[in-house]
């Protein structure tokens, strides 16, 4: 374990317990929604911002996906924000979430944002199906101009799903890693959403049999390896933790961030890093590492956790990766039942990104403030710390919140 | 009948590939000074700090490291299902590549590759990878 080292030069103080998520919100999560995305993003930031006790003049801050097709100043006008001082964007999908938690930080404690909103919407079911692939546009030439996409696409690898095959099949070679293993995350996150009336798959149940029967899209993986498309939208507001205090409801402080790349840093959105001598090292030991020595505690303390879970081999890599459990044993963890909703350390509560809703990992940040707030579905019961998780490709981000 | 997905040919880092593909050689990005590879190819060395970088030949023979069947298609020119692999370029230490092989063969890592030259269309000539054939290996 990787517990309590610390990064030389890395000074906890300057942010630990310092920040605080204050508001979250969402929309439903649904197949089809019907309204724009900035409609939805509108909804969600409203909802987060009337948790917080704020109006929407109050947000100076904006922080968005890079993925995200709505602009912070689409969003702040849509909003009715008066003056936005501070806006920024930090890397596409799952990466960006818990990094936007530390760059909110960093605005915050540096004075150049008093308030700042954090967000994803997407209409990624009827609008823009991360799952069609990279070359939605349908273009003939593609690639370069530093995509590095030329050497991958012409050979039909299109989709995450496909890379992540590609990862899988080089785990279980390596490890010895099994569908079984594998599936036992995808069933745990359906319990958990199956108790979470939001959940997509709230009213779905899945035994293993039926995820072992479910069509392989690129083998190794199956259907229900692959996480969810959703329309919707979350959104959650980060301020001062001195200010947070007077607020409605408990804080859920930020105590550590890590961001990190992987080993042997490509270039690119996300193909390239299969290129990389060790395709199932994951960006998660940096950012890991940088996270519990700024923590100042390790995985063994935590009380509940939300990982990333685009596949489920994503969500097991990232387990290795960030520490919790050792290197090519994520299988067998997978299956010991412990991260399971009783176990010694359940994750993805309200079923994440495979049961839950895909969202890109804000939804796991308005979970882990439930968590911490005492108010989620499936409650771990009296949980203090719970980590987050983004990414986990091309590089990774995670944090480390705390009920105050 | 859709068109198959080609890569540009003149892109500034990366068409020297392509331009060697299209004469039937294999050439990889190399720094002349410490003699790493770089993949996918760029102009400054990392290893280094050389600038002193280019286009080496390789003999085109290769070591199977990973792969995927594709059995839910996305796009009407790649019909499934067909099979991703991951080479590991034999005299080129650190190149990975990637080949398509039409179907499901039977495959095993650390299998034995070879190099053969695709023409994608208008032009475009792709390095593409297959299972050395034991009998003539």
């Amino acid at each position: 374990m990787m517990a309590q080292q610390s990064v030389p030069g890395i000074e906890a103080r300057e942010l630990r317990d310092k920040c605080a998520i204050v508001g979250i919100g969402s929309t439903e999560f649904s197949r089809n929604s019907g309204r724009s995305a900035l409609t939805l993003a509108t909804e969600a930031s409203l909802a987060a911002i009337a948790d917080a006790g704020l109006k929407p003049n109050e947000i100076d801050g904006i922080i968005r996906c890079t993925s995200d097709t709505v602009a912070y100043n689409a969003l702040a006008a849509s909003l009715g924000v008066d003056e936005l001082n501070f806006w920024g964007e930090t890397g596409p999908g799952g990466v960006a979430p818990c990094a936007m938690i530390g760059m909110a930080a960093g605005a915050i404690l540096s004075g150049q944002a008093r308030n700042v909103l954090l967000y994803r919407s997407l209409n990624g079911r009827s609008e823009v199906r991360f799952g069609a692939g990279q070359n939605r546009s349908g273009a003939q030439v593609v690639g370069g101009l530093g995509s590095y996409d030329e050497f991958f696409l012409p050979y039909g690898l299109l989709t995450a799903g496909q890379m992540f095959a590609l990862i899988a099949q080089r785990h279980m070679l390596q490890y010895g890693t099994t569908a079984e293993q594998l599936g036992a995350l995808a069933l745990l996150c359906r319990e958990n959403a199956n108790d979470t009336p939001h959940a997509q798959m709230h009213d779905r149940r899945m035994t293993l049999d039926d995820y072992l029967a479910s069509r392989f899209i690129a083998k190794p993986l199956r259907l229900f390896d692959f996480c969810l498309e959703t329309d919707g939208a979350c959104a959650v507001v980060v301020t001062a933790a001195d200010r947070a205090r007077d607020m409605p409801h408990h804080p859920v402080l930020v105590r550590a961030v890590g961001l990190g790349s992987p080993p042997d840093l490509r270039g690119g959105m996300m193909f390239p890093t299969l290129m990389r001598d060790d395709i199932t090292a994951m960006p998660g030991y940096t950012a890991g590492r940088r996270l519990w020595s700024q923590a100042g505690v390790g995985p063994a303390e935590i009380d509940v956790a939300q990982i990333y879970d685009c596949f489920t081999i994503s969500l097991l890599l990232q387990l290795e990766a960030f520490g919790l459990c050792p290197r090519g044993e994520g299988g067998p963890f997978a299956a010991s039942g412990a991260l399971r909703r009783d176990g010694s350390l359940p994750i993805n509560t309200a079923g994440g990104n495979m049961s839950e809703g895909y969202i890109h990992g804000m939804n796991h940040v308005v979970e882990a403030v439930r968590q911490l707030r005492h108010t989620a579905a499936v409650q771990v019961p009296g949980a203090e710390l719970c980590l987050v998780t983004g990414g986990p490709l091309p590089v990774g981000s995670s944090a480390l919140l705390r009920r105050a | 009948m859709a068109e198959r997905m080609i890569p540009p040919l003149a892109d500034r880092d990366t068409g020297g590939f392509f331009a060697a593909a299209a004469e039937g050689r294999l050439v990889l990005r190399t720094c002349s000074d410490c003699g790493r590879v770089l993949n996918p190819p760029m102009a400054h060395c990392r290893f280094c700090g050389s600038w002193n970088t280019g286009w080496k030949d390789s003999a085109g023979r290769g070591t199977l490291y990973s792969w995927t069947v594709v059995t839910h298609g996305v796009h009407p020119a790649y019909p499934t299902p067909y099979t991703v692999v991951l080479v590991d370029v034999d005299d080129a230490p650190g190149a990975r590549l990637v080949g398509m092989i039409p179907g499901e063969p039977s495959l095993r890592a650390g299998q034995p590759m070879e190099v053969w030259f695709d023409p994608a269309g208008d032009g475009a000539v792709i390095p593409q990878w297959r299972p050395v054939d034991a009998a003539s290996s």
